[in-house]
């Protein structure tokens, strides 16, 4: 295993009864990246997480976390954040936060500093001896994620991360996770909101029914199901060029003509070809690089279709 | 197990500030403190304050009260009934009674009231009615028939004399344990349980799983809140040995102690009842996972626990009966039933340490089946598990070194 190997999971599978929620999953999480985790409900994903965290035992395969299986020590530097969100309602922020702390192996007045550093730039110190029923949404939400790297855990997992949160707090928070990526921690969300991932993620792995759909790179994913086509904005009649086969018209609203390119060719020779052209103008030339929304929808739909 | 002891003191901090702990702890004793001392005030007054009564009239048509050998101070003779009833109605009387002509033969005396007659009077009555008729015997015999016993109970088992005045002590003693017992115990495991069911409704028991074991999370909830009700019943305890030392000065209370040995088995009854009622309530929060419906569970072991105090007559009656015995040999009724029976009665040795050794052996059962369920039903969520799962989960090798559930979690 590789010195900077947060999750090895290999062959991992889990089944309830005739039901295969996880079905052979391998892969590996590192330091210094972002990992996104993404399926459709129910595709075995939280199992998963939840499996990584010991919560559940897989029926086969083993996972290592942090150089190791999960003991206590390892348990002190993960930061778990899971989708139902819970905290204690009837307790003051602090209170909470040092009690959930010292649970993590800090000691009190760690707990208690490090809990005002995270109220403080969460901006929410004003509410550190407040109950937590008393606060909103939004700041409880916020809450949850300081009470869930306080103890700056050098693993990070977290479900929906961004749920519920403005578009402001989601910067903030979108810092913080940046931030320990930079600092040789591993982030690993599980999420439905993919432009978050083409923006955080580094790596993703794309869970649908219980096996593995996508795996690596998130780019190199996206490049896989590049289409053999490029998107144009200019003046010119496109279909004229030798290397086009067809070409589809705009849609509303979103600016450009998608060029379908002959096999034998490549986008480079089309925009040669574009510039020996005086009759042609361009504005914007680029590879149809699906976003990763469409590349989720055509792999779950095509399971489907499969079965 | 450090963290095991980070949560018992966390459940002991956050709950030893609730409102429904600190008026159990302070409130109700407090409560039953004035209430006791108010209407036993009210009660000694009346039955034993004969100057409230004023002068008390006599006519004597039997002749026995000729001689009038020690006449009370507020006793006045009078020649006739007329006579007397004109004072009581003058407001010169409070009362009058009249010795019959027959009375040597029947005992009749009519006593005439404008209000109540309190115990004592009765008394100053026939000490007056008995040293008269008693002329002729000698002082010793007159002193004998005056106070005809002087009480001491020896209880066979036991082998503890019991003077008249502890009596009180002894039946009271136990039942206001019985009562600080039920309500510690129910107090502290009924938090025990929401506990269980809050951080499992809020999903709060995922972020603590990943941070200690479930076993750990259990002890610490246990040993916390089992602090909180030993809190309370030493709060109690101390409470009723300043009543007492408050209430020397009280007839009825005047030399009243709590027996050491009452004390130290009512103790151990709510350790171990405590841990037994505690590890069930955990179990039942972690399997049931609704505030609502774990109340209803919990109302029948709470049920189960006060059984003694419905057959409560049967105690009194007859405490070495069957039922007795058997409520005292059965695990959840015993700390109730001992405490009766030691009020009572007394319990033979063997039974004794029948009881405890029982209860102590269904507490560590109950403890170590409540830890594995607790542990594989932590997370589960949505569907409740069957008995016949849960017995299944019981028969299961231990897999404490880990935290994993083992089964269906989402």
């Amino acid at each position: 295993m590789k010195q900077d190997t947060a999750i090895a999971a290999n062959h991992i599978s889990k089944n309830y009864g005739s039901f295969k929620a996880v079905d052979d999953l391998t892969f590996e999480i590192f330091r210094g990246e972002v990992f996104a985790m993404l399926g459709p409900n129910g595709a075995g994903k939280s199992t998963t997480i939840r499996m990584i965290l010991d919560i559940l035992k897989p029926d086969s395969g083993s996972i290592m976390v942090l150089g190791g299986p999960l003991d206590d020590a390892r348990k002190d530097r993960i930061g778990y954040m899971p989708e139902e969100r819970g905290l204690y309602r009837g307790v003051p922020v602090i209170e909470m936060m040092v009690y959930l702390g010292t649970l993590k192996g800090m000691s009190s007045s760690d707990a208690n500093r490090q809990g005002m550093a995270y109220l403080e730039r969460l901006d929410l110190a004003d509410y550190a001896h407040k109950k937590v029923s008393e606060l909103s949404k939004g700041m409880q939400q916020k809450v949850q994620f300081a009470v869930t790297v306080m103890h700056d855990p050098d693993l990070i997992i977290i479900d929906e991360p961004f749920s519920g949160l403005d578009p402001i707090n989601t910067m903030v928070i979108k810092d913080l996770l940046l931030d320990f990526r930079s600092r040789g921690k591993a982030v690993v969300m599980s999420t439905h909101q993919m432009f978050q991932v083409e923006e955080m993620a580094d790596r993703m792995l794309m869970i649908n029914q219980g096996r593995q759909a996508l795996y690596g790179n998130v780019d190199e994913v996206r490049r896989q199901y590049a289409l053999p086509a490029v998107i144009i904005e200019g003046e010119g009649d496109w279909t004229v060029l030798a290397g086009v086969d067809r070409i589809e018209p705009g849609e509303n609203g979103r600016g450009g003509t998608l060029l379908y390119l002959k096999p034998d060719t490549t986008p480079d020779a089309v925009l040669g070809e574009i510039a020996a052209r005086p009759d042609m103008r361009i504005r914007r030339f680029e590879l149809a690089v699906p976003n990763l929304n469409d590349i989720f929808i055509q792999v779950v739909e095509g399971t489907k279709q499969n079965v | 197990m450090s963290k095991a002891w980070l949560v018992a003191k966390h459940e002991y901090l956050t709950n030893v500030k609730r409102k429904g702990f600190l008026f159990g702890a302070f409130g109700v004793p407090l409560l039953i403190v004035v209430i006791m001392v108010i209407v036993a005030g009210i009660a000694v007054e009346a039955e034993t304050n004969t100057e409230r009564v004023g002068t008390v009239g006599y006519v004597d048509q039997s002749g026995v009260l000729a001689d009038a050998i020690d006449q009370p101070e507020n006793f006045m003779p009078f020649a006739s009934e007329d006579d007397a009833q004109a004072a009581l109605e003058a407001e010169e009387l409070g009362a009058y009674f009249v010795v019959q002509p027959d009375y040597l033969d029947t005992g009749g005396v009519q006593m005439v009231s404008r209000t109540g007659t309190p115990e004592a009077l009765l008394g100053e009555l026939n000490a007056f009615l008995v040293a008269n008729v008693g002329r002729g015997v000698t002082p010793e015999l007159l002193e004998r028939l005056k106070e005809p016993v002087e009480m001491s109970v020896v209880s066979l088992d036991s082998g503890r004399v019991v003077e008249e005045s502890a009596i009180f002590a002894l039946i009271f003693a136990p039942i206001i344990f019985v009562f600080v017992f039920i309500m510690a115990t129910q107090i502290t495991s009924g938090y025990l349980m929401s506990g269980v069911v809050e951080e499992k409704s809020s999903h709060i028991m995922e972020i603590l799983v990943t941070s200690i074991t479930p076993f750990q999370l259990l002890l610490g909830k246990i040993i916390g809140l089992g602090a909180l009700g030993l809190t309370q019943l030493v709060i109690w305890i101390a409470g009723s040995y300043i009543a007492l030392a408050l209430g020397q000065n009280l007839e009825f209370m005047a030399g009243v102690t709590i027996p050491l040995d009452l004390l130290l088995i009512g103790v151990t009854y709510f350790i171990l009842g405590y841990f037994l009622l505690a590890s069930m309530m955990a179990g039942i929060g972690a399997v049931v996972g609704s505030e609502q419906e774990s109340r209803q569970f919990a109302g029948i072991f709470s049920f189960v626990l006060v059984i003694p105090f419905i057959a409560l007559v049967t105690f009194i009656t007859d405490p070495n009966g069957t039922v007795p015995v058997a409520l005292t040999l059965f695990p959840l009724t015993s700390p109730v039933a001992v405490m009766l029976r030691m009020g009572f009665g007394s319990i033979p040795t063997w039974q004794l340490i029948a009881s405890i050794a029982i209860l102590l052996v269904t507490t560590i059962f109950t403890v170590w089946a409540s830890a594995k369920i607790f542990h594989w039903a932590l997370l589960m969520y949505g569907k409740r598990p069957s008995l016949r799962e849960l017995l299944r989960v019981l028969r299961r090798p231990t897999t404490m070194a880990t935290s994993a559930t083992g089964e269906r979690a989402g």
